[in-house]
């Protein structure tokens, strides 16, 4: 391994050509994972097309550079305005944003690039060691039924997160699950809930409605804030974590680890669920609960380190099996089959010095996130210096381009702006915003994944739950939702 | 009959969610029909949603019979800036809060008719003014700044397809602007 990855490295440092091509991905995905709406994913939909005149090595390279480094680059936003660049980076925003309110920007922006960095160098050294294995070990033990199992675990913990009760939290859940029922059904294809719209026969593009959702009802926040006189610029701190702070979350960080391998390896869960489950579980097993969502360091480390796990294993099903996961990894699929590629085992075997070109590109790609990312939080803190009326028309207007592009639809900008006044009047009476945007991803995913594994198991229960991981993971989010109803009747007020 | 610590605005809140349940329900029936390879049809999984909406609406109902607005114990990820406002409104501020939630849907409206190149400038003004800027300079150079940010970075560097606008004059501005771009990169500046 050790000498394949030296082998990668060379490749990789001794073409000028190639290590451009690798600095311009690390940058590009930090810049426009910063940007909210505009993400990595419209960063790579543009190259798509100009990597037909890269090498396959180049190509795929590119791409993933792009995930690991874009996938950082939305902490920024989350931390310093609640304005998450993309959803895998909503957790961060729990308690970085009250972090950055009360002064400490500098170290939540740290502690997000350190964890980042970290989450992405391990991802990567397991991918390196084990993608044959842990690819051989997926296909066998996860199907449909798995994921439908693991989104339900997900959703359970999700709706424990945010809300100001329980209850809150489940109706946030569920409001983000009817919505994603608006459009086609996943197996017959029928169209539900259009209203007479047939531009709703598609549903409701997920990014308008989380731009919405986050950035719009944020400015109407601030605005509010803004006309009854209380609005208060943050003061900017440029403090570091110490070396002490960090140690004392090591614990958290194996954790985080971990549960954004194993969401990331599944297909189709990838990086948002890795956040909120590592938020989720950070929460579970701390002794000082009452302190997330406060500014609590340990609620921006485990998301952080969760969603940068999640990409070293999201290439795992891709590179071995041929299985893209999410969006991105499936452009890279196209990558490959615009040089005559396909994706799977046999590339092993054929392109090794592909595989290791893009493995050794992961692995600089995380690390670069601690150095560049370090010089780059000294700036980027002074963005918290310009005054909110100032930022307020350029975030609506990012996230009106973002909305409009995916789709070419002025309602998706409607949608977007709906979702901005109705996420402003739930965060007034203290629902769940992360809670409605995790449903509203998860819920076609979750459906999708429901009817595929009951039409595998013939509608059978028991032959549902005979399946290992499923068991597990249904004990454990009914036991999840168990504690919360328990809670929920128990308990008295804060 | 007694409310426990029910308020109005909680029994409102109960009643449009129900509203929503009971309405999506109530469309169930456009598309309540079979699907052959699937035994719960297009029908069974919003509906297990609704009723989920419906079981955690009263419970969120009964919540705050017993205890009012106030937060459960134990709850995180709740941000300070979530909590209800108080009620020591302006109508002045009621009335800046309306505007500020209005303009962005007037500016979507204006979309397809004006164009994005058109609507934005005054956009980007009406929104700086409601924030409470007053100083002209300040207002013309940070409008000329953004739109020439947006412009620069979706029209030329992204070629973005932006809405151009369906009503003269208009649509004539916007393709000045986009003609205006496509000479510019044509020019060989290298």
């Amino acid at each position: 391994m050790i000498e394949n990855f030296l082998l990668g490295s060379s490749a990789l440092f001794g073409d000028p050509y190639t290590l451009a091509i690798f600095v311009f991905g690390v940058l590009g995905g930090m810049l426009f994972g910063a940007i909210p709406g505009v993400s990595m994913l419209t960063l790579a939909a543009i190259l798509l097309p100009f990597t037909a005149s890269l090498t396959p090595a180049q190509g795929v390279m590119l791409f993933a550079v792009i995930y690991c480094t874009g996938t950082y680059g939305g902490a920024i936003t989350a931390i310093l305005f609640n304005i998450p660049g993309a959803p895998e980076n909503a957790p961060t925003a729990f308690d970085g944003y009250p972090m950055t309110r009360k002064g400490l920007a500098g170290k939540a922006v740290g502690a997000a690039v350190l964890c980042s960095a970290i989450g992405g160098v391990a991802s990567a050294l397991v991918m390196m060691a084990a993608t044959e294995p842990l690819a051989k070990w997926a296909i066998r033990n996860i199907g449909p039924p798995e994921i439908f199992a693991l989104v339900f675990f997900g959703l359970a913990v999700a709706s424990s997160v945010g809300g100001r009760t329980i209850w809150k939290g489940w109706m946030s859940v569920a409001l983000g699950l009817i919505i994603a029922t608006i459009g086609q059904d996943p197996v017959g294809g029928i169209d539900r809930f259009n209203f007479g719209f047939s531009d709703l026969a598609a549903g409701i593009a997920f990014v308008p409605a989380i731009l919405g959702f986050f950035a719009v009802s944020e400015i109407f926040v601030q605005a509010e804030k803004t006309a009854r006189g209380r609005y208060e610029a943050p003061p900017v701190n440029m403090e570091f974590p110490s070396f002490f702070e960090l140690w004392q979350q090591k614990i958290a960080v194996i954790r985080s680890v971990f549960v954004g391998f194993f969401c990331g390896i599944l297909p189709g869960i990838g990086a948002t669920l890795a956040a909120f489950m590592g938020y989720g579980e950070a929460v579970r097993w701390s002794k000082n609960k009452e302190s997330f969502g406060k500014g609590n360091i340990e609620g921006v480390i485990s998301s952080e380190t969760a969603n940068n796990a999640a990409t070293g294993a999201a290439m795992i099903p891709l590179l071995a099996l041929g299985l893209p996961g999410g969006a991105l990894t499936a452009m890279m699929v196209a990558v490959f089959q615009m040089h005559d590629l396909e994706p799977g085992p046999l590339v092993f075997y054929n392109s090794p010095d592909l595989i290791w070109v893009v493995f050794a590109a992961m692995f600089y790609a995380n690390l670069s996130i601690l150095f560049i990312g370090i010089l780059e939080t000294k700036t980027i803190l002074y963005l918290l210096k310009i005054p909110f009326q100032f930022l307020a028309p350029l975030i609506l207007l990012l996230a009106s381009i973002g909305s409009y592009i995916g789709r070419g639809l002025v309602l998706d900008v409607m949608v977007m702006f709906g979702a901005g006044i109705i996420g402003f009047l739930l965060r007034r009476s203290g629902y769940s915003i992360p809670g409605i945007v995790l449903g509203i991803i998860l819920g076609k995913i979750g459906e999708q994944n429901f009817a595929q594994g009951m039409q595998m198991v013939h509608y059978d229960l028991f032959d549902y739950l005979s399946r290992p991981v499923c068991l597990i993971l249904i004990i454990a989010g009914t036991l999840t939702l168990a504690s919360g109803l328990h809670k929920a009747f128990k308990a008295n007020p804060a | 009959m007694k409310m426990g610590n029910l308020k109005n605005s909680h029994l409102i809140e109960g009643t449009i969610w129900l509203t929503i349940v009971l309405v999506f329900f109530a469309f169930t029936y456009d598309f309540n029909q079979p699907i052959e390879i699937y035994k719960f049809g297009a029908t069974g999984w919003p509906r297990v949603i609704l009723g989920i909406l419906l079981f955690v609406t009263l419970g969120n109902l009964f919540h705050q019979y017993r205890f009012g607005s106030a937060a459960q114990s134990g709850r995180v990820g709740i941000s300070d800036d979530d909590d209800e406002a108080d009620g020591t409104t302006s109508i002045g501020a009621v009335l800046k809060i309306i505007a500020v939630l209005g303009t962005p849907f007037l500016y979507a409206l204006s979309l397809k008719p004006a164009g994005f190149y058109f609507a934005t400038p005054f956009f980007i003004v009406f929104i700086i003014l409601l924030f409470g800027e007053r100083r002209p300079r300040w207002i013309i150079s940070i409008t000329l700044l953004i739109y020439a940010l947006l412009l620069f970075l979706f029209m030329m560097v992204l070629n973005a397809p932006l809405p151009q606008g369906n009503v003269s004059p208009f649509y004539d501005y916007s393709a000045f602007i986009l003609r205006m771009n496509s000479q510019f990169q044509q020019l060989d500046l290298w």
